[in-house]
């Protein structure tokens, strides 16, 4: 890599050389905090959103631990014999039923508060922009070589609209939650609860949310398309840059979709023009349809940007070309074509027969991609110079629980089994092991990788390694154990459940008390490297993508000169990484240095 | 009218031996009964194994579900050797490749294209594979079975009412493990069945796991499948007869009590069953009629001795004055009933939600004079207005000692 | 534009609007420190408004989705719907918007040409046909049969319905012809704007019209929609 001297003259840009760090404050707190607010700046976007996003997961994951404490225990009658003999019935289980509430339907009612409330916000306030938003924003463009996104006011609009959109959310849950599920199904969605406006709001900040998604990848597919640095061609940009590119064309063609479908829904709820509702001639299936042509594609929205962030973390930490590159380029862009395919298999229990196999046979299709990944990671590791870090280790971790997750689609994919399958912890598990173990593995993973980068400062990797042991090992507890439960028979969306269950649910609630432990000790560890941690150096793994190229953290205009492409990305066995000496990173033989 | 003491077996460590021989015995008959042209997938990679053990609690009687489950199984067998074959392959070379201080890395090609082709080919075949078993499963599944016995399922929130094809439905109720009053149809053993399914709410599923099928239950619209009773075995002797009991889960989220919305589908040899159906008629006494029709209709909702539930109690609500959540009272009377029956927003007992679904065309009109019947032999005041002088003992009888059979050990 | 915020924190006190010093006179723009050209950002932009009118166009399809569905299961009641609505109206406002659209290609090329009495001339014409559009819409169709009842869903109370199911069709018409209706004047405010910064500063001219560019192209989706919903609601007999 070699940076020339800009070709803008540097009237207008001429203090970019003194300038300090994106992060350097301006002025006193409150001019500070007002650059923050009104800042254009992709960096500053990209921690905002990954602040609010961390915030979300948070709230999202305290719902699941409730989820958790309140699947402890199945609920059961206790009856005692009192003094004259009569019986007494007491319910216990109920953690969440108001004081004194006796009946059955108190408890449920929280209980289905609280996992429509962490579905809801894990999907739309979390998991779809989490990598995109937030690493994606601050490392596309550093990635490609440019100054910023395509449009940088629309990307600030994009996140006051997140931001907006977040807050119906948490007015509905202040207000008292819904009890939907998060896929807001017709008929119940359109006449539950006797409070319209809790649904309105939660529905309209989905509604709200998709606006902001999809600002964000009509930015990014513009942004790749129009700002590589000079000497880039398609073929020479980062893995992680092909995932976010596609899967932002999958936010700009899919989110439209469920747009329609929400103000559809909400005119359904308060004015009920019957399109959804049965009674009135309408078709409940048909939001099924509408919703899952939205609701599928957007699972690989959500894992496209994680196994992006997976590419890098093995290339750089193995010190490896990637096995495959083009494969791994094309299979995401196959996987987003094909997700538009397949939404179908979410309604094999509810559509007719033609319908379900040509849905089966199109589901197989995108295993076919996906697999191609895989094989390419792992080979990607053979004759590497692997480091164990704690980017590696959830690179590694992303590996195998991606694999049981996306394998355990295939049951469910395939028609037979599904029809047991549908609906039940099985499901529950699957998507639990392709979304936490799959993106949210991938994503802590990314952000360890790049923190670095991002904040000027080194974490401590043995407790960062602690907190990766703790929750792998936590998730396996809390999610293979839901497994055999859906294969034996529990329902998913249960408040309380035959006995029968019993033990595997504790297993599995005590799993997610250890997850709980894994993601403090992560925190800790952040607070106290943003706090105490050592300086960083800009290229502290010896990383050949460009943005290891500036500063840690980088300087606001990104690079002190305009970039220019010499050598791809992965090329580890011809150059000494930017910033970095060969006595660390030394070139295999008779390389050309 | 009896109810049972005992919490339904299901899923109880059976002697293996008559356990086998019992799904042997299903498979020839289902193959007598001619009932799937298809053939199951054989071979069946570990069934009645410790995997096949951990996954399924039984080993299934019909066809069918061994066809299920040998898909299953054989899909784990797939994945768990490519799962294995990967990690190996990952924890090994990571081992292998570590990082050494100093030590650059050896040459190696960042592609192969035979090897791509390779690794896209094999998976792609094995996905067709797949994809046509699982279809064959699926449409063993969901053709019925013609000369099968018809039952109509009607769905609600949260009750599954069974009508058998001479009109009866089940009014035999069980407590368990804190579901309120779960319905038990009995069903004669060895008999082909088809359901004939429609809601008069939301979308429901009707999931019986021990036959590994569900369908959701819609508005306005039927939808089915069918299945086969299995042959009952010397494992399934009880103190109190001969049966086997499988479990129906709503498996569609509902709303509240969604969770509640169980019933037990309980196998009985045919004399029993036709013994059990005559019981489950009419009696031609309004009262007793009454309580039937609570048992079938209203007993999710609604208790009779007293305790709360989603809806009021009906002890002692006849004739006694209730409140309303916009403030009006009124003693309860003929029509009160009638109303909240056939219109049961117009008025809401405070304290309570707008939640029952009108039963206007789901109930016939002597029903609700037996209902209303039924309800004043269980209150005082309606008992002193000279009504019938059955004893209100309190509904569903003899207390569930709840299902209490601990643990997840597959049989 | 971060260009323009330096220029301003570099000048003190900035040209009166309108005169040709000021920042936003067409021939002062310059492009955003992040392009490498004003080409490229003007390439960059209307790359961006295509894809943001794919995305409106799968919007709406999610309608006509909707609208098919409906009108395979209850032909009789799409029929005997669109007999309530006056092919005459609807083919006046499809006369309208097309018009309009032309006028709008046309703005373009004025301010490509750097004519600004016509790029101004040709904007107003646009935006007085979108308010006739809503004009003809709300007092012509949608108060006069809202009056008669014919109205969606529940409020549907036209005492003279041929078939169970013209309450959806009315929804379908509603939500279609409504969102449709919110585009036009979602289109019209951004055409304004664009009206507005050209009388104001002189903002476009040959060498910069981005926006007056992507205005109209969405001016012109908004056309094509209609083009869509007028045979697919009034035609259908
Ligand atoms: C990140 C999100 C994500 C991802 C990536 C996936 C990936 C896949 N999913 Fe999943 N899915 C969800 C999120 C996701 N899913 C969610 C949220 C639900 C439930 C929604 C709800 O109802 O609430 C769901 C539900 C769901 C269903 C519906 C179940 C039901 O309700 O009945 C189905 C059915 O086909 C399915 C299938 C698949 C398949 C085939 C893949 C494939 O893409 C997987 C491909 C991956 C692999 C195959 C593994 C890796 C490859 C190897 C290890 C190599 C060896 C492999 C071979 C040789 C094949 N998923
Ligand atoms: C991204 C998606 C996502 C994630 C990460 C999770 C995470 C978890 N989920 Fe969730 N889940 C869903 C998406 C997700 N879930 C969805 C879509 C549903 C379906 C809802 C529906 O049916 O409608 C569901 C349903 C669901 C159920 C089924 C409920 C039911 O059907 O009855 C259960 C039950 O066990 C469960 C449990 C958990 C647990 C224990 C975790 C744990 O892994 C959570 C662990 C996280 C924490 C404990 C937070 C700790 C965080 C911090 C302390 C901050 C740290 C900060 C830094 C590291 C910087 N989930
Ligand atoms: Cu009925 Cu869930
Ligand atoms: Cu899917």
């Amino acid at each position: 890599m070699t940076t020339v001297d800009s070709i803008h003259d540097h009237v207008h840009h001429g203090a970019h050389h003194e300038e300090g760090s994106y992060l350097t404050p301006r002025g006193g707190f409150w001019s500070t905090i007002w650059s923050w607010a009104t800042t254009v700046d992709h960096k500053k976007i990209g921690v905002m959103y990954l602040f609010a996003v961390m915030f979300m997961f948070f709230l999202g994951g305290m719902a699941a631990i409730a989820v958790r404490l309140e699947l402890l225990e199945p609920v059961r009658v206790v009856q005692e014999n009192l003094a004259d003999g009569t019986t007494v019935t007491h319910i216990t289980g109920q953690l969440f039923a108001p004081a004194g509430a006796e009946s059955i339907d108190a408890g449920n009612q929280i209980y289905n508060r609280l996992f429509t409330l962490h579905g809801a916000i894990m999907v739309f306030m979390f998991i779809v922009p989490s990598v995109p938003a937030s690493l994606g924003n601050f490392f596309l463009p550093l990635m490609l070589g440019a100054k910023d996104v395509a449009f940088p006011r629309v990307n600030l609009l994009s996140w006051y609209i997140y931001t907006t959109g977040s807050i119906f959310g948490i007015i509905s849950i202040i207000m008292g939650g819904v009890d939907t599920g998060w896929t807001f199904y017709t008929p119940y969605s359109t006449n539950t609860d006797a409070d319209h406006w809790r649904v309105f709001f939660m529905v309209l900040a989905a509604f709200v949310l998709g606006f902001s998604s999809i600002l964000t990848g009509l930015n990014f597919v513009v942004t790749t398309h129009k700002l590589r640095a000079p000497g880039m061609g398609w073929f020479d940009m980062p893995l992680f840059v092909w995932a976010i590119y596609a899967t932002s064309i999958i936010q700009v063609l899919a989110t439209p979709v469920i747009g329609i479908t929400l103000l559809l829904l909400l005119f359904e709820r308060l004015f009920h023009i019957g399109i959804f509702d049965p009674g009135l001639g309408g078709d409940p299936v048909l939001f099924q349809h509408f919703f899952w042509f939205y609701s599928h594609p957007v699972v690989y929205v959500m894992i496209l940007p994680g196994m992006g962030i997976i590419s890098e973390l093995l290339a750089v930490h193995a010190r490896k070309h990637i096995f495959g590159y083009r494969a791994i380029a094309f299979s995401s862009l196959g996987i987003a074509a094909v997700s538009f395919l397949v939404w179908g298999h979410h309604m094999f229990t509810a559509m007719g027969e033609l319908s379900s196999t040509i849905f089966s046979a199109l589901t197989f299709l995108v295993a076919i991609p996906t697999a191609i990944k895989v094989f390419n990671w792992i080979a990607t590791l053979y004759k590497g110079s692997i480091a164990i870090n704690t980017p590696m280790l959830y690179a590694l971790a992303f590996l195998f629980l991606f694999s049981i997750g996306g394998l355990t689609g295939l049951p469910l994919a395939t028609l037979s089994t599904d029809l047991h399958l549908h609906d039940s912890y099985f499901v529950v598990a699957h998507f639990h092991y392709v979304m936490m173990g799959g993106t949210v593995i991938a994503m802590i993973g990314g952000i360890h990788h790049w923190w670095p980068k991002m904040f000027g400062k080194m974490y401590n990797e043995k407790v960062g390694i602690l907190g990766c042991v703790l929750v792998f090992v936590g998730f396996n507890v809390t999610f293979f154990t839901q497994f055999f439960l859906g294969t034996q028979g529990m329902p998913r969306r249960y408040a309380s459940y035959v006995d029968e269950f019993h033990t595997l649910h504790m297993i599995s609630t005590f799993g997610s008390w250890i997850i709980l432990a894994g993601f403090l000790t992560h925190f800790f560890n952040f607070v106290h490297s943003l706090v105490a941690g050592p300086k960083a150096p800009p290229n502290p793994w010896g990383g050949l993508t460009l943005e290891w190229e500036t500063e840690s953290p980088p300087i606001e205009h990104n690079f002190h000169h305009e970039v220019l492409v010499t050598h791809g990305p992965y090329d580890y066995e011809s150059v000494v990484p930017p910033h970095c000496d060969e006595k660390d990173f030394p070139l295999p033989e008779g390389a050309a240095s | 009218m009896t109810t049972p003491s005992a919490p339904p077996v299901m899923n109880q460590a059976q002697d293996a031996v008559t356990q086998a021989a019992d799904a042997a015995q299903g498979a020839v008959d289902a193959a007598a009964n001619a009932v799937p042209p298809v053939p199951p997938v054989h071979p069946y990679l570990d069934r009645g194994g410790l995997i096949h053990g951990l996954f399924f609690r039984n080993e299934g009687h019909t066809d069918t579900i061994i066809t299920t489950d040998a898909m299953f199984m054989l899909i784990f067998w797939f994945s768990a050797f490519f799962f294995v074959l990967l990690m190996v392959l990952m924890v090994y070379w990571t081992i292998k490749y570590r990082r050494r201080p100093g030590v650059a890395p050896p040459r190696s090609s960042a592609h192969n294209t035979p090897l791509e082709v390779f690794w896209t080919v094999v998976p792609s075949s094995s996905m067709l594979v797949m994809f046509f078993l699982g279809f064959w499963g699926y449409m063993n599944k969901v053709v019925p079975v013609g000369g099968a016995m018809e039952l109509n399922v009607k769905a609600q929130k949260w009750d599954w009412t069974i009508t058998y094809p001479d009109g009866t439905q089940s009014g035999q109720l069980v407590e368990l493990g804190g579901r309120n009053n779960i319905k038990i149809n009995v069903l004669p053993e060895d008999t082909d069945v088809k359901l004939r399914m429609s809601s008069i709410d939301v979308i429901h599923a009707f999931w019986l796991p021990d036959y590994r099928t569900k369908m959701d239950v819609f508005p306005n619209r039927y939808t089915g499948y069918g299945f086969h009773t299995p042959k009952l075995g010397p494992g399934d002797d009880h103190p109190e007869g001969r049966y086997r009991d499988h479990w129906v889960f709503c498996a569609e989220y509902c709303g509240d009590l969604h969770s509640e919305m169980a019933a037990i589908i309980r196998i009985m040899s045919r004399e029993d069953y036709e013994k059990w159906l005559k019981g489950q008629g009419s009696t031609g006494d309004p009262v007793l009629d009454g309580k039937k029709v609570w048992q079938t209709k209203c007993a999710t909702c609604h208790t009779t001795d007293g305790k709360d539930n989603i809806g009021p109690t009906w002890l002692n609500m006849y004739g006694e004055p209730v409140e309303f959540t916009d403030g009006t009272s009124l003693v309860v009377d003929e029509n009160y009933i009638r109303e909240s029956i056939l219109n049961p927003s117009a008025k809401i007992v405070k304290g309570k939600q707008n939640q029952m679904t009108s039963f206007q065309g789901n109930i016939t009109d002597e029903e609700i004079e037996n209902v209303i019947a039924f309800m004043k032999s269980i209150s005082e005041a309606g008992k002193t207005e000279g009504g019938a002088e059955t004893p209100a003992e309190g509904g569903e009888g003899a207390p569930a000692e709840g299902a209490d059979h601990e643990g997840g050990e597959g049989g | 534009m971060a260009t323009i915020d330096s220029q301003r924190l570099d000048m003190p006190a900035p040209p009166p609007r309108g005169s040709d010093k000021h920042p936003l006179f067409w021939k002062n723009r310059g492009h955003a420190h992040h392009y490498r050209s004003a080409a490229e950002e003007f390439d960059a932009c209307k790359l961006g408004m295509w894809l943001f009118l794919a995305t409106e166009i799968l919007l709406f399809a999610g309608i006509f989705c909707a609208y098919t569905v409906f009108r395979s299961l209850y032909p009789e009641a799409w029929a005997a719907g669109s007999h309530h609505l006056d092919w005459r109206f609807g083919a006046m406002n499809t006369i309208v918007l097309l018009f309009s659209s032309w006028t709008a290609a046309s703005a373009v090329r004025s301010a490509q040409l750097g004519k600004r009495g016509a790029l101004i001339g040709n904007l107003v014409i646009t935006i007085i046909c979108a308010a006739a559009f809503i004009f003809i819409k709300l007092k012509f169709e949608y108060f006069v049969k809202l009056g008669l009842g014919k109205a969606p869903g529940t409020w549907f109370s036209y005492p003279y319905a041929e078939h169970p199911q013209e309450p959806l069709w009315w929804s379908i018409y509603y939500m279609g012809t409504g969102l449709h209706a919110l585009h036009v004047i979602i289109g019209a405010c951004l055409l304004g704007w664009v009206l507005f910064r050209t009388v104001r500063y002189n903002a476009y001219g040959p060498t910069h019209y981005t926006m007056v560019e992507t205005s109209a192209l969405y001016w012109h989706l908004v056309d094509i929609i209609w083009i869509f919903l007028f045979p697919l609601l009034y035609l259908i007999h």
